[in-house]
Formats: structure tokens, sequence, C-alpha cells
């Protein structure tokens, strides 16, 4: 029965992404579909974050924007003086740090407290961190570089693409790989989805949960890191609190679209929040609708999830 | 020689559970825990374990007073729990169940597959569902898993909690014959149970009554008829 229902997740998924590269294809919003994947990808790595913290710590975490926005600010500033991979490792070094810091400081002092305490404690991070952005930056929007500055294009399957786009695709293609055997395959991966399904059993193990909420954080810190580094510098600029205020609310839904609680899920619910709002904001049948058509079409599907199927795609009920 | 000594251990939660509970159980024996619901009989294992935290009293181990060091630190010195309700982790694989049951053990590859067959041998049929995840798995099956679980990391003392509850009496049967067989093999055991199918298969019997430990019984004074009518009879279900 409960494997019947996990099909059921897998072929509404399946049949939503069919659909979804069908009608891309047939409207000849091709562009749409590489935007997509890529604005979608660190949706999915910004939920990823969402759920793991949301699992282990059981908050959902208002600074996981954050974590990208100060790894995309480190970014900016490195990138002027040293090379851009250095520059690029730095901006993540940063954002971990910061993860683990959030963790020390505010996390573990109130692991006793109610929840909603915490709630409220990540949103004064999210504040704060936007705050210090606004008092150092100003509150002007900046320029940071891509990887590849020139801009050579390919056609791949009728699509242009630039290099720097080719080299996103490649990059995140082996990040999803990347996880997907850290979680299955790894000894620590295999003990945080062990201790976001049973605390207790885990300490049972041997392995100090406590100890492992530092590496979540982390971990999440990480995430939010690559979805800043990944996205920002395709969109050409960036103002303080840029991930909390354009990505925080497509990353929730697409967490929700995963049930909250599957990491595939997470994902791919990214990867189609991101490919919908590129479609939304580029197809001409929309361009009636006054405003930013992309974000209003992340609500529908926000609403639509949350009242047909709260489980998520990949999720369980119950 | 004595493997556990418990010393008026004294735990509580808001209130006092553990009123000062001692006993003994010898290396090499198995020992049952009975009493009626409430009795403290999952206190007293979890503190054993390192999970709750004692107010005052002593565990030794071999010898080593271990009264408030967590599970980190006694699983590598042979403490083993399973705990009540088996706690599987549901969307893993029983292979991946295993895997984290080993995780003191994880910087040896070759130790962690001698555990591994020796478990699929106690039960041959977890050997067959390695790939299902725990959470479909039967209850039955559950209790094995959690089990063996357990013996991945090569416990000196493997504390069960309740392992028959919710099985049916072959099933439970069926468990209690394994957990005979691990203590054969050298594990001493303390099951906590209600269900008087497992006298079979004790050394020794205590029995707790409101935090306190009422009886503690080797040999003849445990095969008496006496036993169950005086203690036991309001525990039979
Ligand atoms: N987490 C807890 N918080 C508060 N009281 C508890 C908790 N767990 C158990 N108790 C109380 O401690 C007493 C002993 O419980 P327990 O050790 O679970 O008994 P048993 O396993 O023998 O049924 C009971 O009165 C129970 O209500
Ligand atoms: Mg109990």
């Amino acid at each position: 029965m409960d494997r019947l229902r996990e099909r059921q997740g897998q072929v509404i998924t399946a049949a939503v992404i069919t659909l979804l590269v069908l009608v891309l294809l047939a409207t000849g919003e091709k562009e749409s579909l590489v935007i997509g994947v890529i604005t979608g990808s660190a949706y999915g790595f910004l939920a990823l974050g969402l759920v793991l913290i949301y699992k282990s710590s059981g908050v959902f975490n208002f600074a996981q924007g954050e974590f990208g926005t100060v790894a995309v600010y480190t970014l900016y500033l490195l990138h002027f003086d040293v090379p851009y991979g250095f520059a690029l490792l730095g901006a993540l070094g940063v954002a971990v740090l910061m993860g683990v810091v959030v963790e020390r400081l505010v996390v573990r002092p109130l692991f006793d407290a109610p929840r909603v305490t915490l709630l409220v404690a990540t949103a004064g991070v999210a504040l704060l961190s936007i705050a210090v952005q606004i008092w150092f930056g100003e509150a002007t929007a900046r320029p940071v570089g891509r990887a590849l500055p020139t801009l050579d294009r390919f056609t791949v399957l009728g699509v242009q693409i630039s290099d720097q786009r080719l080299l996103l695709l490649g990059a995140l293609a082996i990040l999803a790989g990347l996880l997907a055997w850290f979680f299955n395959k790894t000894n620590l991966g295999l003990a945080i989805l062990g201790s976001s399904q049973e605390p207790t059993a885990t300490e049972l193990m041997g392995i100090s949960v406590k100890r492992l909420s530092t590496i979540v954080w982390a971990l999440a810190a990480l995430l939010g890191g690559l979805a800043g580094v990944l996205a920002v510098p395709e969109t050409g600029g960036f103002a303080p609190g840029v991930l909390t205020v354009a990505f925080l609310i497509p990353a929730f839904t697409a967490a929700v679209l995963g049930g909250m609680t599957s990491l595939p899920g997470a994902f791919l619910g990214g990867v189609i929040v991101g490919v919908v709002e590129a479609v939304a904001t580029s197809a001409p049948i929309f361009e009636d609708i006054p405003g930013s058509p992309g974000t209003l079409l992340v609500f529908v599907v926000l609403l639509i999830v949350l009242v047909a199927r709260p489980q998520g795609l990949l999720g369980k009920a119950g | 020689m004595a493997l556990v000594e418990v010393e008026d251990l004294r735990v509580s939660y808001e209130n006092p559970v553990l009123l000062g509970v001692s006993f003994e159980v010898e290396e090499g024996e198995t020992a049952v825990l009975f009493g009626l619901n409430g009795a403290g009989k999952t206190t007293t294992v979890q503190t054993i374990a390192g999970l709750l935290k004692p107010d005052a009293g002593k565990i030794r181990l071999g010898g080593t007073d271990i009264a408030g060091r967590p599970p980190s630190k006694l699983v590598p010195m042979g403490v083993a729990l399973v705990p009540e309700g088996r706690r599987v982790f549901p969307a893993l694989s029983v292979a991946n169940n295993l895997r984290l049951g080993a995780w003191v053990r994880r910087a040896n590859g070759s130790e962690v597959d001698e555990r591994r067959e020796l478990v699929f041998e106690y039960f041959p049929r977890l050997s067959e569902r390695v790939d299902q995840a725990a959470g479909t798995l039967s209850g039955g099956e559950q209790q094995m898993l959690a089990i063996g679980r357990a013996l991945m990391s090569k416990p000196k003392l493997l504390l069960i909690d309740e392992a028959s509850l919710g099985l049916s009496p072959a099933l439970a049967k069926t468990v209690f014959q394994v957990v005979k067989r691990i203590n054969d093999d050298g594990v001493t055991v303390i099951i906590v149970e209600q269900n008087v199918g497992v006298l079979p298969y004790a050394d020794r019997v205590l029995i707790m009554e409101k935090g306190t430990l009422i009886f503690s019984g080797v040999g003849d004074e445990i095969q008496d008829a006496n036993l169950r009518e005086s203690y036991l009879g309001k525990a039979e279900e």
C-alpha cells in the first residue's frame, strides 16, 4: 500500500515533467527550459537545505536564503582580487562558516526551546544578515561577474546555449550526482537521513545527534551558497537579501512539492518551479498579466500543491 | 563475575521514576526484566544504554562506572539497546539500517561484513529483503531488523525492550529462540518482557514494581510455580 503510494508520486512527477517539456518544445520555449533548469536547480539546492534543516531541527529556516546572499557578497568582494575559481571556493567557505556559527550560537542554545522560538530566531538571523549587508554595502544593486565572461554560443538540440550556461548545466549535473551519492552511499549521509527519521535510534547507534546537527547546518549553508553563486551571476546583479527576497518562496514551493521530507522531491520540485516561472515570464500567452507573471504562477503552483497534494509529489502521506 | 552492576539507581523525569534500583547480571546470562506498565523497565534500560542521565547511583560495566555516559561512548564499549517500538529507520533499506548499526565499527569494513553475515545467519528472512525499505517490513521483520541492527555494533551487553510486543505467539517464540542463540554465542542479554513465554530462556528473573526492584532470582527460584502466582499473575495478559 505504501509502495503503491510512492509509485503514484513518481507517476505524477514523471507526468508533470513530461507535460512541461512537451509544452515547452511545442511552443518554442526551448530557451526558457534552459534558464528554468538553471534557476530551478538553485531553488532545488535551497529547498534541499530547507528540508534537511526542517527534518533535523524541526523548523522552517528563514535564514536559508541568506547563506546564499552572503556567498554572493563574498564572491563579489573576492572576484576583484583572486581568480574566479578561488573566489567561488571562498564564497562557499564563508557560507559554510555562517551555517556553523548559526548552529552554534542560535540553534544549539535553543535545542530544548519550543520550535516556534527557533523559527523566530532564524527569521532574526535573516533580518540581521540583510541589515549588515545594507549597513556595509548600502542598498544598491551590484553587478557580479560570471565564471566565463565570453559569450560563445553553441546549439544543443536546437537550443542556443552560451558556454557559461553549458558550464552551469554540467556543474549542476555533477552536483546532483554528488548529493545522491552522499546520501545513498556514505556513512555520514546515511546518518543524516537516519537522524531525520529516528533521532533516538540514531543516538543508539553511537552517533552523536548534536554533532550531526552542526554538520546538517553546514551542509544546508553550503547548498544555499551554491544556489547563490550558481544563479545570481546569471541574472547579472544583486542587492542586499537577494536570495531571501527572490529565491526563498520558490524554494519553499519546491520543498513543499517534495512534501518537506523527500530530498530528491525537493530538488525536482525546484527544477519544476524554475521552469514554470521561466515560461510564465517569457511565454506570449502570459503577456497580458500585469506585474510579474512568473512569481504569480509560482504562488499558484504552491496553492495547488498545498490543497491537492499536501504530502508532496514524492512525499508520503501522514 | 558480574558484567552489569546497578546500584541504588535513581532517575526522574518531572517526578522521580526509579527510586533506588539495585541488581546484578552475570556475564553470559539472559536476564528477564518483568513488571507492569509504568513500573520503570524502559527507564532502567534506557539509563543503562545512556539515553537518560541518572540523578544518583552507579552502573558498572565490567567494573567501570558508566553512569551518565552517552551512547556515543557506550556503544563502542559494547552496550546496545533495541528500543521499545523497534525504531527502525523506515525510509532506509534493510542493508542501510544494518550499516548504520555498524557506525562505531565503520572503520573496519571486513568486520562489518562479518557482522552482517552473522545477522543474516540469525535472521535469514532479513537477507531476502536487503533492498526493501524498513518501513514496509512486517512487525516481526522490523523486530528482527532492530535486533540485527543492534548486533552490528558487536555488543557485549544487549538490552532488548519489549521484543514480543505486537507479535503472534509463534513469532514471539522465534524471536526468543534467536535471542537464546545470541546469548549462547557469548552476548549477555537483558530483555524487558511482559510475556511469560520468555521464562524458559531466562537465567535470571528481575521484577520491578513502581520504580523499585521487588524480586531477583536465579535457578530454582525462577522455576517455582509460586513465582508466577505471586509476582507474574498480574503481568500475564
Ligand atoms: N518521557 C517521559 N516523561 C515523563 N514521564 C515519563 C516519561 N517516560 C516515562 N515516564 C513515566 O515513568 C514511569 C515509568 O515508565 P517506563 O519506564 O516507561 O515504564 P515501563 O517501561 O515499565 O512501562 C511511568 O510512570 C511513566 O509515566
Ligand atoms: Mg516500557
